[in-house]
């Protein structure tokens, strides 16, 4: 029996155990700093109740204290599963996403997208496959939903620690999934975003990421957003790709066609925009040893050779744009490597045809 | 002292004579170089006795040179205002050729401006282009009733095949179907019926974001949207003094090129016992979500109710 300030003890117990065990590991997980704004953007305790918390005291005290006043105000599991899902909107690059793609059978009718049929009937897909899982939903902006779903099994409840996160833009043919996914759940998932938004087939991409915005900037193609037009005032200048030619003037650049012609390509190839962000891409190789030498351990093998290459950096587009000016590569790049946002890849496998 | 030739002052031959007569016994070069030195001393003395005859000559010499000088430049000055004088009279005549020229410059200039305020002008018309190193990027200016909405950018690459380089169209406006269909036969109606589905989902957008921005007192809850604004579904009422919100309405657009709703359904929830006024009441606004705008439908239940009021008061 727990003991609530004002020594209530029968009213404390109307909240389970569990649930209150869940609210405190969420709540704890969430930064003093973004503790405020979490908790408004919530909007389960209004304005009056978080001014009788004292927020200058001990994190674990702080907690303790949110936690007591949730199971005041009758806080449900879903209201937990809700507060789980904005700290995750708050902190999406914690986890790594993946893209997955829907079709639909040609000469399909038009998609009259209903947010709440979609909600109402993806939950019962689930629901009736599994009967132990927690699903909840919260709009966001751009008409789109995050889902949270906490899977349990036939016999056991729901595990509320490793949840699945899934956000869907309405009317798109791509949803983007937070792995942590069991891959047994893969296709009862699958199935249910399909049937829920009205399409027939659904693919996992070979793309995945960190960041979310970006992998949604690559697939909606939205990352090239420099037009020419009329109105423009300022006309398209050059940009020095990390090296400016006349910064000095002592200085003479003997191969400076050769400098200007590298600034072109790239610029031809990559744009002018920021780069969507990437931290790694991946290729994996089974093709023949081709080797100029005559003999060798390797070559005239008849199996192919196994391998993978993966490059990785804090962001790999905007490293592999500084490649040719910095003189580490030739210009103009692989096409396996500069083909990345535009095919919407990072993980590739390359055969002998 | 034998041999030393002391510094005397010019003239005193007599000293001088006495020193060497008093060196007697010296050898001959002693007398010759004195009288050498004698010779030397007398030429110097008639050169200082020259030097002012000649200073007077060279200074008379500079003066006529002077003299010379000063005419020579009076008469250049005379030459240049002669000058000044002629060009000024010159200008005067040439002057209305000059602001000819000044004016056909400035006559070039507002033309070129006047070009490029007609080129900016044209995304008025709707449809605007300008050409790039590649091709030709495209841009289409929405509108709806007379108000200018977003504009919407296709980039193309003018190869065989036609493509398309990159654009800003939102990704639910099927492009990819539309371009399969058209860009490679027909330009023309590619662009045509892009325009088209853009203006229909700007239109629709700017309706739904009107609702909800000026009739949020007359919506319980907030409006039920989608990307492509073709499913709208509300619960409104129509008198802002109600307390209660006694209308659903349920607006399918299944024609994505128009901007009015192709099924309408209003369903009355009141408890009100009296049904007729109430089914009246529904069918006309049925019939107005049909066929008007929607915040234009609900800008004219404000002004129902206006009348009402106006009525009670008289």
């Amino acid at each position: 029996m727990r003991r609530d300030p004002a020594g209530n003890v029968g009213r404390a117990k109307e909240m389970d155990e569990t649930v209150a065990e869940f609210f405190r590991r969420t709540i704890l997980k969430i930064p003093i700093t973004e503790m405020m704004a979490v908790l408004k953007a919530w909007d389960f305790l209004s304005e009056n109740h978080l001014q009788t918390v004292n927020f200058r005291q001990r994190k674990e005290s702080l907690v303790q204290d949110l936690v007591l006043l949730c199971e005041e105000k009758r806080a449900s599991l879903n209201d937990a599963a809700l507060l789980d899902i904005i700290y995750t909107q708050f902190h999406r690059h914690q986890k790594v996403w993946d893209v997955f793609q829907m079709s639909r059978r040609p000469g399909e009718d038009i998609d009259l997208f209903d947010m709440e049929q979609f909600k109402s009937s993806f939950k019962k897909i689930l629901q009736r496959a599994l009967k132990n899982v927690t699903v909840s939903f919260r709009d966001t902006e751009e008409n789109a939903v995050w889902i949270r779903i906490a899977w349990g099994t036939q016999y056991r409840k729901p595990n509320q620690y490793k949840p699945v996160y899934v956000v869907y833009y309405s009317q798109t043919p791509y949803a983007f999934v937070a792995s942590s996914l069991l891959k047994s759940n893969l296709p009862l998932l699958g199935q249910a975003l399909t049937v829920a938004s009205k399409h027939h087939q659904i693919v996992k991409m070979d793309l995945r990421s960190r960041y979310l915005d970006s992998l949604k900037a690559i697939v909606f193609k939205q990352y090239n957003q420099t037009f020419e037009t009329h109105n423009s005032t300022t006309p398209l200048q050059e940009r020095s790709l990390g090296l400016d030619i006349n910064m000095d003037s002592r200085i003479i650049h003997e191969n400076r066609v050769e400098k200007e012609r590298i600034q072109r390509v790239t610029q031809e190839i990559f744009g002018d925009y920021p780069q969507p962000r990437l931290e790694f891409a991946q290729y994996k190789l089974e093709t023949k040893f081709k080797s100029d030498l005559n003999g060798g351990i390797l070559a005239e093998r008849e199996e192919p050779l196994r391998c993978l290459v993966k490059f990785s950096s804090p962001h790999l587009l905007e490293a592999l744009k500084s490649l040719a000016p910095a003189g580490i590569a030739d210009a103009p790049l692989s096409p396996l490597l500069t083909c990345i946002p535009n095919k919407g890849m990072n993980y590739f496998k390359i055969r002998d045809k | 002292m034998p041999g030393q030739l002391h510094r005397q002052a010019p003239g005193n031959l007599d000293m001088e004579l006495a020193n060497a007569q008093s060196q007697d016994g010296e050898s001959k070069g002693g007398v010759l170089a004195h009288l050498e030195r004698l010779e030397i001393q007398l030429s110097k003395s008639h050169k200082k006795l020259e030097e002012p005859q000649r200073e007077q000559a060279v200074e008379s010499a500079l003066g006529t040179k002077i003299h010379k000088l000063r005419l020579l430049r009076d008469k250049l000055s005379a030459e240049v205002k002669q000058r000044q004088a002629r060009v000024k009279v010159s200008a005067a005549n040439v002057e209305p050729d000059q602001t000819l020229e000044i004016s056909e410059q400035e006559i070039l200039e507002r033309k070129q401006e006047n070009v490029k305020a007609i080129l900016q002008a044209y995304r008025f018309t709707g449809i605007s282009g300008k050409l790039t190193s590649r091709g030709v990027c495209v841009c289409i200016s929405t509108a709806f009733e007379g108000n200018l909405l977003d504009s919407y950018f296709v980039d193309l690459v003018i190869q065989k095949p036609l493509r398309i380089h990159h654009h800003s169209i939102p990704v639910f406006i099927p492009l990819e179907e539309i371009a399969a269909k058209y860009l490679q036969t027909n330009i023309q109606h590619f662009l045509f019926i892009l325009c088209e589905y853009l203006n229909a989902y700007s239109g629709r957008k700017y309706q739904a974001d009107r609702l909800q921005s000026d009739f949020a007192a007359c919506l319980a809850g907030p409006l039920q949207r989608n990307s492509l604004c073709n499913l709208l579904s509300f619960t409104y009422k129509v008198e802002p003094k109600d307390q209660s919100f006694p209308f659903c309405a349920r607006l399918l657009y299944k024609d994505l090129t128009t901007a009015l709703p192709t099924d309408v359904t209003v369903t009355y929830r009141g408890t009100d016992a009296s049904a007729t006024t109430w089914e009246e009441q529904r069918a006309a606004h049925e019939h107005m979500f049909f066929t008007k705008p929607l915040h234009q439908v609900f800008t004219s239940f404000a002004r129902k109710g206006e009348k009402l009021d106006m009525s009670l008061v008289s």
